[in-house]
């Protein structure tokens, strides 16, 4: 089976990258395995199109929940070990890792499975890089770079919404980081021309605080039940990306208002136009009300109590 | 870029994508005020959001005032009028006991 590694930073476009994929007809029969950090799944709502999809949720493949994703795929290969091979199996399969993961650790991990390697062959690793915050990525996060310097084939999304200037800047950066790598461009996922960036100069990047330093990027999961009214949580929810948008890597979830299902879905200070998802039938709206906040710099009982206090607030 | 893949996008800013019909979205105006109102106490500044004209009235104690067209707007006038981030972390926000 020929594996592809979707790897990238948090909030880089991978989930909507690879949404386009499928839509187009990309990856039509390979098995959809997403991987996220935290264990309150959204992606895989998203991925309606793939014609079979396995979730990992609760822990990075790379490393806490590396064992979890090495027992899948044994189960995967042995599934596909008892089909006869004239009849259709799966042939590929695409993992979309969390934007915690070194795709290079997962890698490794299926090279020395003593199971794996006869099953899989790993085809391509491809990265994606947001043209907004790659830069800033780059220069503070040791995972953006470990990332960049393992992929096969970048991907640079977002570039309609960062100044030609800076996605020339972060291109250049990216030929110096991993000059073997092919790079395109893409919005929303459709592959879109980069421009020339041969006149532009790379960043001097600097060294890198390492993560004990910094602390851990960790997710915390954050109940909006029904005591907490849409207005409070935006007013909430507004202020604390203003206010801590260089913290919070990470925003997202589904959360039901009078409106209809919102996805919410937030990259540092930017906030996505939520999409309103389609009502699902009973006991599969489980990920509802929920959200996932992906950051360092504060306690997570804090994010509770301070949601808790603007509830509350205006009300006495 | 294609609009095909994904599901429709609610339209305006984010925050006001909660409320659908004018009724609710009325409603949402005036909570939104509420909270503000309570919230930017702490900072020394007023929120006021009658329903009539577009925006929110940020003040100071002081009588300067600013409109600010959304949420995220707010923040940067309530940073501008009182010179510092209002930020949701702040043991005032975090600390027991109700507003």
């Amino acid at each position: 089976m020929r594996l592809t590694v979707l790897g990238g930073y948090l909030g880089s476009g991978k989930t909507t990258w690879l949404r386009h994929q499928l839509h187009e007809g990309q990856f039509r029969d390979a098995l959809v395995v997403v991987n996220e950090a935290a264990g309150t799944p959204v992606d895989d709502a998203l991925l309606g199109r793939a014609s079979r999809l396995e979730l990992l949720a609760g822990g990075c493949a790379c490393c806490e929940a590396r064992e979890a994703l090495v027992a899948l795929l044994r189960r995967i290969a042995d599934e596909r070990s008892r089909i006869d091979s004239r009849t259709a199996r799966v042939d590929r399969i695409v993992l979309e890792t969390s934007g915690l993961a070194e795709p290079g650790a997962i890698v490794e991990a299926i090279r020395t499975d003593p199971v794996l390697v006869y099953h899989i062959v790993v085809g391509e690793i491809v990265v994606t890089v947001d043209a907004l915050h790659g830069l800033a990525e780059l220069r503070g996060e040791p995972l953006g770079r470990r990332q960049i310097e393992v992929a096969d084939r970048l991907i640079v999304t977002k570039t309609d919404e960062a100044e030609s200037a800076a996605t020339k800047r972060l291109l250049a950066t990216l030929r110096g980081l991993n000059p073997g790598a092919t790079i395109s461009g893409a919005v929303r996922g459709s592959e879109v021309a980069l421009p020339d960036c041969s006149d532009a100069a790379p960043e001097r990047l600097p060294d890198v605080p390492s993560d004990a330093e910094k602390g851990p990027v960790f997710p915390t999961k954050l109940d909006v039940d029904g005591s907490v009214d849409w207005a409070s949580f935006s007013v909430w929810l507004s202020a604390l990306l203003h206010a801590r948008g260089d913290d919070i890597v990470r925003v997202k979830g589904v959360v039901r208002t009078p409106a209809g299902r919102l996805l919410l879905q937030a990259v540092r200070k930017v906030m996505q136009s939520p999409e309103i998802l389609p009502e699902q039938p009973d006991g599969e709206g489980r990920q509802d009300n929920r959200i996932v906040v992906i950051g360092r710099g504060y306690e997570p009982d804090d994010l509770r109590r301070s949601l808790d206090y603007f509830a509350r607030a205006g009300k006495i | 870029m294609c609009a095909s893949c994904g599901f429709p996008a609610a339209p305006g800013h984010w925050t006001d994508a909660g409320a659908a019909d004018p009724a609710e979205r009325l409603r949402n105006r005036f909570r939104r005020a509420q909270v503000l109102k309570s919230v930017l106490k702490a900072y020394g500044l007023t929120a006021h959001d009658g329903g009539q004209v577009p925006g929110i009235q940020i003040g100071t104690l002081s009588g300067s005032q600013a409109i600010a067209r959304d949420l995220a707007e707010v923040w940067k006038v309530a940073e501008e009028l009182c010179g510092r981030p209002v930020d949701p972390l702040d043991p005032r926000f975090t600390g027991v006991g109700a507003p």
